[in-house]
């Protein structure tokens, strides 16, 4: 009751949305939307539905300052205005598996091949109050895989840690500063790689790179990635491919090393 | 003998009017020694330098005030008053160059007889006051009790002002209005041995005319060369904004049987102000940086319309994109404001033209003269003190400026001291005092009330409306949350907001 006061008093509407009882709920803001009051908000967000974690999460605060990161960009207005959504139907997968090597269209369909996945896996946004924000919401979680595509890092554990760390220096969602503390699932090993090569390369990055929220991908699935990050200001990361096939050998060649040995 | 000689040297000069109106007879008897070098037409009891609001209401309060119409008063204006005097209003056409006058301001204009001069069919009333932060929306509401529908304040057009003021004046005659006419230098008189003017400041005119006054009042304007001369100095700051000002129509009768409303929003870089003017007309302050003031001057009308929509309805993150837009402004804000949330009730109606040549811009200042009394020296209204233009307080406080001194002089009149004194110690008048001092002992601070009374309460006006602008002039999110919750509260208190907005009348 008194939050409930301190709240309407606070007026800030982008702090405590709405306060309605769960019989009482108003209508929807856009097709698909489910509207929350504050403790329905923080039940969801503490029940462990992942999806719904980022939007409740995101809700006071970091969606309206991603909103507005679009809005201070040309580009990103630009995308507010269309609303463009990437479903397999907005995007013609043959078309981008015939791009040359090295396009942004053509890594983007590559990974989604790897990972056997197509674009309409993303799930639909529901408990985002303003349609605009859900709109940002939904068009975050639908560019992630051209993260992949972008910065090159794998769809393993440890690449979409390292990924996730960069898109929150970068985009500031809550949910994918917790999605870091996967972390602590690592190998001894991998743990000491996150954070000491991919967590610097993603808070340098993530800070001083552009808003990766702003790229308009349909106008970019021709570009090279090498020239888009150059643009963006991103530098590539080390290949975590590479140092754990590089790794692998190292302890391969130790094992073996100690069987030549034998027991002395 | 003694301590005759004593009386002469130490006590009050006594304050003998130099109209001939003013029917004493020692007043007659005295005149031959006192005039023998210095000509009848070149002393006045009052000279009033400027020719504005401020200036004006004080010749006028002056000349209908029973106590003081026996002084002589001349007002000297550098610009042409004649326009000003055959004002002819033009319906549906506004000057850009409109102030807000709280009912004690019309009170006090009403009292010296001006109100009645003032054409009331271009004047509006408001009754409703919506306040809200740019960045949270968070919102202060003020509304008389819709059934006592009492009035906040006036929008009048400065020259509707000025024009009831100067018929209000010919109407009483006796104010030597010295118009087209600029100060060329101010100095003290001379002591020539029979009349002791070294006190009196000699106001030099175009064409070398000299006025003598024994208080000379300085209603001109921010650069006031009389303060100059009082060697008063005048802090404060520059805020680097602009006011942008503009007549705007409004779409019509889209608040049929609504009360007018004043309607302020405070973005980043200052607040922007719609205030209604009759029909469906209305006022616009803008505060902003001198760079998007610049901008705004340059706008196409449609352009500068959507500009205005914008600043009451859009994100302060859109209205920063699109004013640095170079085109396609109109279709920008359309869009944004179709996928923008906010409560249609509680913004102005939307523009849908501005007056022709109306957008005009002024830098903001803050300054307050460090003293509004000299000897023989009084400053009034922007000479003593420029504010911020976000609480309407300018000219109101220009007006509670002249009705403190008016009140004053009045004091000092009727007790016979001389009016230009605002020293505390005493001092002699030119060889009267001799004569007429025994009655005075003591009477001597003829001045000083006016400063004590303006002083500190002016003071607190300019630093509440400095803290206010620097209040909101952030969007760091701990202060825009505080002073959102701090908003809000003093919105649900209703005793506090009724206090405050007696306060803003300025009721008597």
């Amino acid at each position: 009751m008194i939050l409930k006061r301190i709240a309407q008093l606070a007026g800030a509407r982008t702090l405590f949305n709405g306060s309605f009882s769960a019989l009482a709920r108003p209508p929807p803001n856009y097709e698909g939307h489910i509207p929350l009051n504050p403790p329905e908000r923080a039940i969801l967000a503490i029940g462990n539905l992942i999806a719904t974690l980022g939007e409740t999460t995101a809700t006071p605060y970091f969606i309206y300052r991603l909103r507005d990161v679009m809005l201070s960009s040309p580009t990103g207005r630009r995308i507010l205005r269309d609303r463009p959504r990437i479903t397999s139907k907005t995007l013609d997968m043959d078309q981008l598996r015939k791009l040359p090597d090295g396009t942004v269209g053509r890594e983007y369909a590559a990974w989604l091949d790897k990972e056997g996945v197509s674009p309409d896996t993303r799930s639909q946004v529901r408990y985002i109050d303003d349609p605009e924000c859900a709109y940002v919401m939904q068009r975050y979680r639908e560019c992630h895989d051209f993260y992949h595509a972008l910065t090159g890092l794998p769809v393993i554990v440890e690449g979409e840690i390292a990924l996730k760390a960069f898109e929150f220096a970068n985009t500031l969602i809550p949910m994918t500063g917790l999605s870091m503390f996967a972390a602590v699932r690592l190998k001894r090993g991998e743990q000491k790689r996150i954070l000491t090569t991919y967590f610097p390369w993603a808070v340098r990055n993530g800070l001083l790179s552009k808003e990766v929220i702003n790229i308009y991908w349909e106008e970019e699935l021709e570009t090279s990635v090498e020239a888009l990050r150059e643009r963006i200001g991103l530098e590539k990361p080390p290949d975590l491919r590479k140092i754990r096939k590089e790794e692998r050998a190292r302890k391969k060649a130790e094992i073996a090393a100690r069987e030549t040995l034998g027991p002395s | 003998m003694n301590s005759l000689r004593y009386l002469r040297q130490g006590s009050a000069a006594v304050f003998i009017p130099l109209s001939s109106k003013f029917p004493v007879g020692p007043q007659l008897l005295l005149r031959k020694r006192y005039y023998a070098t210095v000509t009848n037409a070149d002393l006045y009891d009052v000279v009033v330098v400027g020719g504005g609001p401020a200036g004006l209401s004080l010749a006028t309060s002056l000349r209908s005030s029973s106590v003081t119409a026996g002084l002589r008063v001349a007002l000297v204006e550098g610009l042409d008053l004649a326009h000003a005097r055959n004002w002819k209003s033009e319906p549906e056409t506004y000057s850009n160059r409109v102030s807000s006058l709280t009912p004690g301001s019309v009170g006090f204009l009403t009292d010296i007889g001006a109100w009645k001069h003032v054409q009331r069919d271009r004047v509006q009333a408001y009754h409703g006051m919506q306040v809200w932060d740019g960045v949270s929306g968070s919102r202060i509401e003020f509304n008389w009790n819709s059934s006592a529908s009492e009035t906040i304040a006036y929008m009048t057009e400065n020259s509707n002002l000025v024009h009831g003021l100067l018929s209000r004046i010919s109407e009483l005659g006796g104010v030597e209005i010295i118009d087209k006419t600029r100060v060329e230098s101010i100095s003290f008189g001379e002591d020539n041995g029979e009349l002791d003017l070294r006190t009196w400041p000699v106001v030099e005119i175009t064409g070398g005319r000299k006025l003598v006054a024994r208080l000379l009042v300085g209603a001109d304007g921010a650069n006031s060369p009389v303060r100059t001369f009082a060697g008063i100095e005048s802090r404060g700051w520059d805020y680097e904004r602009h006011g942008v000002v503009a007549t705007v129509k409004l779409e019509e009768g889209s608040r049929v049987g609504v009360e007018k409303t004043a309607y302020q929003r405070f973005l980043p870089t200052g607040p922007v102000a719609l205030l209604p003017l009759p029909g469906d007309f209305a006022t616009l302050v803008w505060s902003t940086t001198p760079q998007v003031a610049a901008k705004l001057k340059t706008l196409a009308p449609d352009e500068f319309s959507a500009m205005v929509n914008a600043a009451f309805r859009l994100s302060h993150v859109d209205i920063d994109y699109i004013k640095g837009l170079s085109e396609g402004i109109a279709g920008e804000v359309q869009w944004r404001e179709r996928v923008s949330q906010f409560d249609y009730t509680r913004v102005p109606a939307r523009v849908v033209g501005v007056q022709d040549k109306s957008v005009a811009s002024f830098p903001l200042k803050m300054r307050h003269a460090d003293s509004y009394i000299a000897e023989r020296i009084a400053l009034v209204g922007d000479a003593a003190h420029t504010v911020h233009p976000l609480a309407g307080q300018g000219l109101n406080q220009g007006i509670g400026d002249i009705q403190s001194l008016i009140e004053t002089l009045e004091a000092a009149v009727q007790h016979g001291q001389d009016i230009g004194n605002s020293s505390l110690l005493p001092f002699v008048t030119p060889n009267i005092s001799n004569i007429f001092s025994l009655a005075n002992q003591g009477s001597i601070l003829s001045l000083e009330p006016y400063y004590s009374a303006q002083y500190f309460k002016n003071d607190l006006m300019l630093g509440v409306v400095d803290k206010l602008h620097k209040l909101y002039s952030t969007t760091s999110a701990p202060v825009v949350a505080l002073r959102s919750l701090g908003l809000s509260v003093v919105n649900t208190m209703g005793g506090l907001k009724s206090l405050i907005m007696k306060q803003a009348a300025g009721r008597r």
